[in-house]
């Protein structure tokens, strides 16, 4: 502890530099890994988002509206989504919202039926045949999460799963149409690959809804 | 925008590296100092949630939880007006022409607020904030991309590595006589109660500063304070 009665300036400052030029280091690596795997999920995902956009597309067109919702801080970012949908900076809103929003709905349901159906039960409320749902995990086998898909297969929505690891229970469910799988041990990886994958199929939506828009949507993907 | 979000080769400037390290040995210093971070996205607000829950609720198991509160709603400037405390951090992700962003900004050093500020396309002015970490693709899409969590994941990931070496979690004192912290040259204060003196809010907190020198004051002006005296009125967008 002498260092804090007779501080070595000079030496302290080197350490400082030392460390800011390893933590630069480090956040160059994290960025080019973020952007290998984000680059490697759109590529392995490309025919999954062609095949979802598609029939998205089929449903919002016939009046469809899309429900997103996930935990912490995956249900940000299924937040931020659903925000791309409903008030995109590009294009036409859709009708979206996340399920997280309103606090007195979901502390309601954690309080009263557990937090297991806090989406659960706001699909038994709100959703409709032509409707499609859209979770956003790392693990893809929240309970809260699974339960709303099983709900929403039962009446009849379009089932829409973002997991990372090995897809978890989204991948192999049967309420489950269609699983993205970011193949990653990270959760901050796989919750930017998510991210990415997200805004794709958006923009694959309304290349599917905007026959203006094909040839345009051809050429960059 | 896949192609620039996925281009091979460069993923994250040497710039931007740096600028991400620096802002995060600050937050870890402000955070072993007791702030509190105040997370504001008024486009885009699941942004600053997000920003949060990583903060509060680690990943990691084993990481310490750490103090970050999101803030939205109507009159935002306000709001964080009212939470704010000297030593706190607000961090922003918005556009550099955000209105309530660009005043809380401003504001910030009166409150004794270190400021850091995530976006992309334009930047905001130099010194706006004490760390700007910038994407300068303007795409109004590029908030829904990915690319700001990235960041904000970074910033939570190098903060944490900044805790492991406790030795520099002090901030180094100023040794200077012109050491701008230390000095009383221009402190920036804003108007609390109208009057000469006039109450005004500074990092140092709540002071009584005559105002023969300006013109007259309203709540929430923005004065340069010297030696108990307002000797500037900064003016919107100065």
């Amino acid at each position: 502890m002498t260092g804090f009665l007779y501080p070595f300036l000079d030496a302290e400052e080197r350490d400082q530099e030392s460390l800011l030029t390893d933590l630069a280091a480090s956040a160059r690596a994290k960025a080019t890994e973020s952007a290998a795997l984000r680059a490697a999920t759109l590529a392995a995902s490309a025919e999954l988002v062609a095949t979802a956009a598609a029939e998205m597309a089929r449903r919002f067109t016939a009046g469809g509206r899309l429900f997103a919702f996930g935990n912490g801080g995956s249900s940000t970012d299924s937040a931020t989504l659903a925000g791309l949908f409903a008030h995109p900076p590009l294009h036409g809103p859709l009708p979206a919202w996340s399920l997280t929003a309103d606090q007195a709905i979901l502390t309601a349901l954690g309080n009263d039926v557990g937090f297991e159906l806090v989406f659960a039960r706001q699909l038994i409320a709100r959703g409709g045949p032509q409707d499609i749902a859209v979770a956003m995990s790392t693990s893809g086998s929240s309970k809260d999460l699974t339960a709303a898909f099983r709900e929403a297969r039962k009446q009849g929505m379009y089932t829409v799963g973002f997991a990372g690891y090995d897809g978890g229970e989204f991948a192999t469910s049967a309420d489950v149409d269609v699983c993205f799988v970011v193949r990653s041990q990270s959760v901050h990886r796989i919750q930017e690959a998510q991210a990415l994958l997200g805004y794709e199929l958006w923009a694959a939506v309304h290349c599917a809804m905007d026959a203006e828009m094909e040839d345009q949507c051809a050429a960059t993907t | 925008m896949t192609a620039v979000e996925s281009a091979p080769g460069v993923a994250m400037s040497a710039e931007l590296a740096a600028d991400l390290a620096a802002a995060s040995l600050t937050l870890a210093r402000r955070f072993a100092a007791g702030a509190t971070m105040w997370c504001l996205a008024p486009q885009w607000e699941p942004h600053a949630q997000h920003v949060a829950v990583e903060f509060v609720h680690p990943v990691i198991v084993g990481k310490k939880a750490l103090p970050a509160v999101a803030l939205g709603g109507p009159d935002l400037v306000s709001t964080v007006r009212m939470s704010v405390r000297p030593g706190d951090v607000v961090l922003a992700v918005a556009a550099a022409a955000e209105p309530a962003v660009a005043s809380v900004m401003r504001r910030a050093p009166a409150w004794g607020a270190t400021t850091l500020w995530i976006g992309n396309g334009e930047r905001p002015q130099a010194g706006c904030a004490d760390h700007v970490l910038w994407l300068d693709d303007p795409d109004p899409r590029l908030p829904a991309t990915g690319g700001f969590v990235l960041l904000y994941h970074l910033l939570w990931e190098l903060t944490h590595v900044c805790f492991e070496h406790p030795g520099l979690l002090t901030e180094p004192e100023c040794t200077d006589d012109v050491c701008v912290t230390c000095s009383d040259e221009g402190r920036l204060g804003e108007v609390v109660t109208p009057g000469d003196p006039a109450r005004v809010r500074t990092a140092q907190g709540i002071e009584d500063v005559s105002t023969a020198l300006v013109d007259a004051v309203a709540p929430g002006d923005l004065l340069l304070v010297h030696a108990g005296m307002a000797i500037t009125k900064l003016e919107e967008g100065a």
